[in-house]
Order: C-alpha cells, then sequence, then structure tokens
C-alpha cells in the first residue's frame, strides 16, 4: 500500500511540474517569456491627443515584492481615470529571467497599460539581454497627451562609471523641441544625488533638463524612501518614490502644463 | 588567453582536485565511474552528459559530474558545470526486471561559464553588501525519481548491467528567497523546475 502512494505521490509531482523544463536559470527567454512588452503597452496607450488631463502612476524596485505588487495591481485597479503605470526599475532581485516572468505576469493583471525602466538589479547576471527582449530598449521615449516621457538607464555604476550612462547626447536629442510637444518628464531609476549615479555627470544631467522649456519634473526610484528635491535653482523637482515593498507608490498628474502628485499608501 | 577564462580554469582545476582526491584515497579502480548520464533540462543545460558513482556500501547515494551546454536559439549560450548528490531513500523491487527509487532528495551545485556571470561581484567597483550572492555558482536543492531496469534480465547481450531513467526537480537560492517572501503571488510549481535523464550502469 505504501508504494502506492509514493508512485501517486511523484506521478502527481511530476505533472504539477509539467512544462517546466528549465535549461539554466541563466536563459534569456524560454517558450514562455513574454516579448516586447513596453512596445505593445504603448501601442495599447495611444498618443492622448484628446487627452488633457494626464494621471499616471509612478512606481518602481518591485523586487523580491512580489505579493505587494499583487496588491498594488488591485489598488490601482480601483483607482480611476489612471492613464498609464511606470515602473521605473528594479523589477528583479538577481537580474534572472523567472524573476522577471514572475513580476510581469502580477503587472500583466493591470487595467492599464504599464512601461518599465531598467534598474540596477536588472543589470545583474544576464538581466539586460532579459529586459531588452522582454520589455524593449533600456532608452526610450513615448509622448502621451503633449507631454513627452523621457525614459533611460541611469545605472552608472553597472558601467563602472564610464562616462556613458546616462548618455547625456542621447538625452539632449530626446529634449529637442517637437511639433505636438509641450512638455517633458524624464523616468530613470538612479537619482543624480545617488553615489551610484556618475557624479561627474550630474551637473551636465540636470542642466540639460534646467535648459529645456517646458520641463516638469524628473521621476526616480532606487533609494526605496520618498524624496523631493531640488538640486539647481531652475525649480524642477526630482521625485523619489517609495518602493513596492514599502506599500506606497506616486500618483501623478498634469493638468495645463503643470505637474502635481500625491503619495498613495496600499 | 583573456582574464575571464583564466579566472574559470580555477573552478575547472577543483573538479579535478574533487576527481583525483577520490582517487588517491581509494585506489584507481573507484575513480572509474559506474554510469554515464545524459540529462534533458533541469536548470544545468538544455543537454548534459556525465559521470555517476555509487556512494557507500549499500549504493544508495549518488553523486555525479555533469557538463552542460545552453545553445543561443534556447536562451544561451551557456557553459555549465555541475556536482550533484543525491541518496534513494525508498527501493521497490519491481519483480525481478527492476527497481524504482521514488524519493530521491539532494542537493547540487552549478557553475556557469559566460562573461557576464561573475564568481563575486567586483570588490572594488561594489561597496560591502551591495550584491551579496554569487552569479556564477548556484546551490539548488533537488528532489528525484529513478526507475531502473535491469538489463541482464531484459536483454543478457547487451553488456550493460542496467538503464534507469529519472526524472529530478530542483530550485535554488535565488529561488527560494522570492518564494518565501512571496508565498501568495508564487507557488511550489513555480520555483521546481524540472530535468529528466538517463543513467546507463556498466
Amino acid at each position: 500500500m505504501n508504494k502506492f502512494i509514493l508512485l501517486g505521490l511523484v506521478f502527481s509531482l511530476g505533472l504539477g511540474s509539467c512544462n517546466r523544463f528549465e535549461y539554466s536559470p541563466n536563459q534569456i527567454f524560454d517558450r514562455n517569456s513574454p516579448q516586447d512588452i513596453n512596445a505593445s503597452s504603448l501601442k495599447r496607450l495611444g498618443d492622448g491627443k484628446t487627452d488633457d488631463k494626464v494621471r499616471f502612476i509612478l512606481t518602481g524596485d518591485t523586487q523580491r515584492s512580489r505579493d505587494e505588487t499583487v496588491a498594488f495591481v488591485k489598488k490601482v485597479n480601483e483607482m480611476p481615470d489612471v492613464d498609464f503605470v511606470l515602473v521605473a526599475g528594479d523589477f528583479t532581485e538577481f537580474g534572472v529571467l523567472k524573476e522577471m516572468e514572475w513580476i510581469a505576469r502580477s503587472l500583466s493583471k493591470l487595467n492599464v497599460p504599464y512601461m518599465g525602466v531598467i534598474g540596477n538589479h536588472d543589470l545583474t547576471s544576464r538581466g539586460r539581454e532579459v529586459f531588452e527582449r522582454m520589455f524593449g530598449a533600456l532608452n526610450y521615449s513615448f509622448t502621451y497627451g503633449g507631454t513627452k516621457f523621457i525614459c533611460h538607464d541611469t545605472n552608472s555604476r553597472e558601467y563602472k562609471f564610464n562616462g556613458q550612462v546616462p548618455s547625456i547626447s542621447w538625452l539632449k536629442t530626446e529634449l529637442q523641441p517637437q511639433a505636438d510637444v509641450s512638455n517633458y518628464v524624464a523616468v530613470s531609476h538612479v537619482p543624480p544625488l545617488n553615489s551610484d549615479f556618475d557624479q561627474n555627470l550630474v551637473k551636465d544631467y540636470t542642466d540639460a533638463f534646467a535648459q529645456t522649456p517646458g520641463f516638469l519634473a524628473s521621476l526616480h526610484a532606487h533609494t526605496h524612501v520618498y524624496e523631493l528635491y531640488y538640486p539647481d535653482d531652475s525649480g524642477i523637482p526630482y521625485i523619489i518614490t517609495s518602493a513596492m515593498g514599502n506599500e506606497e507608490f506616486l500618483l501623478v498628474e498634469i493638468i495645463n502644463h503643470k505637474i502635481s502628485f500625491e503619495r498613495i499608501s496600499f | 588567453m583573456n582574464g575571464y577564462h583564466f579566472k574559470h580554469v580555477y573552478i575547472l582545476l577543483g573538479f579535478l582536485i574533487v576527481f583525483s582526491g577520490k582517487a588517491s584515497a581509494q585506489g584507481f579502480k573507484l575513480l572509474v565511474p559506474d554510469n554515464a548520464i545524459v540529462q534533458f533540462a533541469g536548470s544545468i543545460g538544455y543537454f548534459s552528459v556525465g559521470a555517476g558513482y555509487d556512494l557507500f556500501k549499500n549504493k544508495k547515494g549518488i553523486l555525479d559530474f555533469n557538463y552542460g551546454y545552453v545553445p543561443a536559439d534556447k536562451g544561451g549560450e551557456l557553459h555549465i558545470v555541475t556536482a550533484k548528490f543525491a541518496y534513494k531513500f525508498y527501493e521497490i523491487k519491481l519483480k525481478d526486471w527492476g527497481k524504482f527509487y521514488p524519493f530521491n532528495p539532494g542537493f547540487f551545485a552549478s557553475y556557469t561559464f559566460h562573461p557576464k556571470l561573475s564568481y563575486r561581484f567586483n570588490q572594488h567597483l561594489f561597496p560591502d553588501n551591495y550584491y551579496y550572492w554569487s552569479e556564477a555558482l548556484r546551490p539548488n536543492l533537488s528532489i528525484g525519481n529513478e526507475i531502473e531496469f535491469n538489463m541482464k534480465k531484459i536483454w543478457k547481450d547487451s553488456g550493460i548491467k542496467a538503464i534507469s531513467l529519472y526524472s529530478e526537480m530542483n530550485t535554488n537560492d535565488y529561488y527560494i528567497v522570492n518564494y518565501f517572501q512571496n508565498t501568495s503571488a508564487l507557488t511550489l510549481a513555480d520555483i521546481f523546475q524540472l530535468g529528466i535523464g538517463m543513467r546507463v550502469k556498466f
């Protein structure tokens, strides 16, 4: 009798793990991995040309906080008039495929489109390749409701402070005046006044924003603690959202060329 | 030879020492593996090949050394070396043609060779405990089972003692950390990965 119980147990375990053949934790895709999430989200979002009240969520550092991410999704889905969600980096703790798949699985339950930005943890191991395939480019931009969102990689330490990250030249190109764009918002993981940001680039970075007419705010994550600061006299706010694990995010509104934000706990 | 490859020569040397240590202690005869292994998936390669040893007097211990490969079109390219240990707790006789080992828990360590994976993070670049894990060295827990066919009974002239088929589920430190902090978002089925293999005993 004992034998049959054991056989049954083994058999059921085997069934439960059907289709779970893993070649390596460091493989950069498998047959179930989603692809190009940012591009498909943006396609769903559209350009919001008729939307005069841009409302979006800023969160970040989902890392090991998957249970909280489930609660986050529930909370955001209950909120009215949210246009989209921005996840400002550190999807993963260890930069591996499975973690990125798990977090994408939770975030896919959002009723609104979401876009991801690369964080330093996502650049460990082969995370860069995983991210590029699953989400898309590390530096990209999109325009919604007349505001251009410039999403980019500021994880300088991961590049040994080589002077290329963040890419000031790419940012300057993106900040050029353009038709149908009246405002700009920058979105990245590491804020400029953090030691993981290349300190030799801070002035060029903040100057590039300060010199752009209609630049509204620079949005970040990484430190896990909410913070608002003004690094120069341009009046541009640099805003850091609290981490997913702290069960708090930011609701940001852009109405009539003015930006406002609210801390929301869940 | 560049720095990356050079560093990994030491890891390979480590594996050789494990082999030779066994040789000097127990004589050359024991160095000859008891079985040859082919495995599909199981987190140590798309395919891996290896040599296995029966451990202890009751031969219920399993010690395997594998080399695995993940081609680029399967999410690689990766080269992986693995050392596994497991113990066959139960043995069920299947008449005279075979045996079934339903519960073989164990652990294994794998080392993955890839330019983006380091044994430890650059200590000059990252402050202490900035990143606390090893990218290349992965500790794993495993649960396997194995069905063994007695070839002397089934096919006398094959020159093979036995052929066995096994399946093995494993998880690693990454997944365990994720699981225990997120028991509602993740299931055990999420964190356990599957591999299957064949063992030929000479």
